[in-house]
């Protein structure tokens, strides 16, 4: 009996054969940038999360797990990594769920002008991080700002806080910002997805009498899964390459309170030069966004990449 | 009958009820999401002494006075075409890239294809940050490193599984008698893309190099890291300049700033608009 890979292998070449162009240009070339920009710096990560290098001297000093036993007891490690776990807590919530109450606002016509809704919403979605942050260095500047003297005007002044000074709301005040800026992505994709519901479904909910909140959560949210899966999985991602913001507003003070992640890596690797153990910290990074991914790929979006 | 216009009169006040939540709601989303730029757009036309003396007043005397200060002192015009050349020359690769895998994803049988896709897509989840140092260092050994060639071909590649996604989506959805018939008259493999496939993809192709281009825009790691000399800054990386502290002393500037750099995607939101808040690409997804 044939072994089961053995005959795909020959069928594989017997398909190559006859269809070199696509093979070549289709197949190989794509895995060709794959392994040389991704396969390649992957395992170059792994090699150095055991080393010690300045990145710059020719040689490598090889020192085994000590970068692995140095990161279980970094408290900065573990500040940023509760930080990105933050971060996706408040990115589910604020800009996911209200993309998906504001786009069945729309679609039921309860909120008016959707298009010019769909398009004030959805602009900051193509404005760089870089900028939004600018802008909200601007909005809650503690002396200028827009939104402190909002507060104030309507009676709220005791809320006023150091947006950016105080650490124990400095990285929500980061994670509501890019909040701020991804609603939109969640609204169309929601937006969309509510359009493809068939308009009978929503009829007989609304004969047996159902009100928009039992609307919503139970007939609109379960039609919605393969959108959610979407949306879950870029917040997710999203989350995880949190950088510019922290890069443009608070540089991850105070305290290194604000340190996602990705900033540690940058911060220890290209100011510290300390690039073993950057890569160390990206192993840990690319540790969670497999087990984030696995997850992703068999929980939710199971069938969704089907081919 | 003062039954029946009770009711009538209760359902309009319903109506009435609703229309005025409604508005409010709309006011406030308004509000929150266009307030921001608003406030941006009067700062930057400001001259700093009118903004410290009325934060949110409008301009008494518009200036362009910031626009020109930061266009020279950041070069902003170079940052923009930097930007532009990035953007557009690295969508442009991704996508042809993109092309013939899309084509071989969408039409063949290939033994291995679930593998070869699940692969491809590896590189859209990977987050940037954990292959810095090798990409860093692999410019670095091509000599490549701070040219605007090395930070293209970078851009070119992690753009390369998106668009994959996005076409093959789309190419799916071409119907196959077109090509049926192309190949009984005996087209090649080549033919039937270049003649039949390509053609038909065109819109495809706009809507993928469109969000290419604002995700190419929008992009700061790489710049950050792969490039030294100012004069090969993306916008991203030029305007973190313009925040020299956490409590800008001058706040004309960074809003001059932001402006600009935001006008080119404006131009391009304007253009593109309709295609990309439909939200008709989150279909490529599900294929």
């Amino acid at each position: 009996m044939a072994h089961p890979l053995a005959d795909e292998r020959t069928s594989f070449i017997r398909f190559a054969l006859a269809h070199k162009f696509v093979t070549l240009f289709g197949i190989l070339m794509p895995l060709a940038v794959f392994a040389v920009f991704v396969g390649y710096p992957i395992v170059f990560t792994i090699y150095l999360s055991f080393f010690d290098w300045n990145g710059m001297a020719p040689h490598k000093t090889f020192v085994g797990l000590r970068n692995y036993r140095y990161l279980v007891s970094d408290r900065y490690f573990y500040t940023a990594l509760f930080n990105n776990v933050k971060w996706v807590g408040v990115t589910l919530f604020f800009p996911v769920l209200l993309g998906l109450v504001i786009a069945y606002g729309l679609r039921s016509k309860i909120i008016p002008a959707p298009a010019l809704i769909r398009t004030v919403i959805f602009f900051p979605v193509t404005m760089s991080l870089i900028s939004v942050g600018l802008m909200f260095l601007l909005i809650l500047n503690p002396l200028f700002g827009a939104f402190d003297t909002i507060l104030q005007s309507i009676g709220l002044g005791s809320l006023v806080m150091e947006w950016f000074g105080d650490y124990r709301i400095a990285l929500y005040t980061l994670a509501v910002v890019s909040g701020w800026a991804f609603t939109g992505m969640p609204m169309i994709l929601y937006f969309a997805g509510l359009g493809d519901v068939p308009k009978e479904t929503f009829d007989a909910a609304k004969i047996e009498g159902a009100g928009h909140f039992r609307m919503l959560t139970q007939v609109a949210v379960p039609q919605l899964r393969p959108v959610t899966a979407v949306v879950v999985m870029l917040t997710l991602f999203e989350s995880l390459r949190a950088f510019d913001l922290v890069a443009v507003m608070t540089k991850g003070a105070p305290f290194g309170s604000t340190n996602v992640l990705g900033y540690l890596v940058y911060l220890e690797s290209f100011w510290n030069s300390r690039f073993g153990y950057g890569a160390t910290l990206s192993v840990a990074i690319l540790v969670i966004s497999i087990l984030m991914a696995t997850f992703v790929m068999t929980k939710l979006m199971k069938g969704a990449f089907d081919v | 009958m003062s039954d029946a216009a009770f009711l009538m009169r209760q359902r309009s006040l319903f109506a009435f009820a609703g229309k005025l939540i409604g508005l409010t709601l709309l006011a406030g989303l308004v509000f929150i999401w266009l307030g921001p730029i608003i406030l941006v757009v009067i700062t930057s036309i400001k001259s700093n002494d009118a903004f410290l003396a009325g934060p949110f007043a409008l301009p008494t005397e518009p200036t362009f006075a910031p626009y020109v200060t930061v266009w020279n002192a950041l070069g902003f015009g170079r940052l923009l075409a930097n930007s532009l050349l990035y953007a557009a020359a690295g969508s442009a690769l991704a996508v042809i890239l993109a092309l013939v895998p899309s084509f071989a994803l969408s039409r063949f049988d290939i033994p291995g294809k679930k593998l070869v896709f699940g692969i491809i897509l590896t590189g859209l989840m990977l987050p940037q940050q954990t292959v810095l140092i090798p990409l860093y260092d692999t410019l670095r050994t091509l000599n490549l490193l701070d040219t605007r060639i090395g930070l293209i071909v970078v851009h070119a590649a992690y753009g390369m599984p998106a668009q994959i996604l996005i076409l093959r989506g789309f190419m799916t959805t071409i119907p196959r008698e077109i090509e049926k018939a192309a190949f009984l008259e005996g087209a090649t493999d080549f033919q039937v893309f270049w003649k039949v496939i390509l053609p038909l993809s065109v819109p495809g192709i706009m809507v993928g190099f469109t969000l290419n281009f604002i995700a190419i825009w929008k992009e700061f790691v790489f710049g950050l890291v792969l490039l030294n000399s100012e004069a090969n800054f993306p916008v991203t990386v030029g305007m973190l300049k313009l925040n020299s502290d956490r409590y800008m002393a001058v706040f004309n500037l960074p809003a001059a700033g932001l402006v600009m750099s935001q006008i080119p995607i404006v131009i391009l939101f304007l253009l593109s608009y309709r295609k990309l808040s439909s939200g008709n690409f989150a279909g490529a997804v599900k294929g």
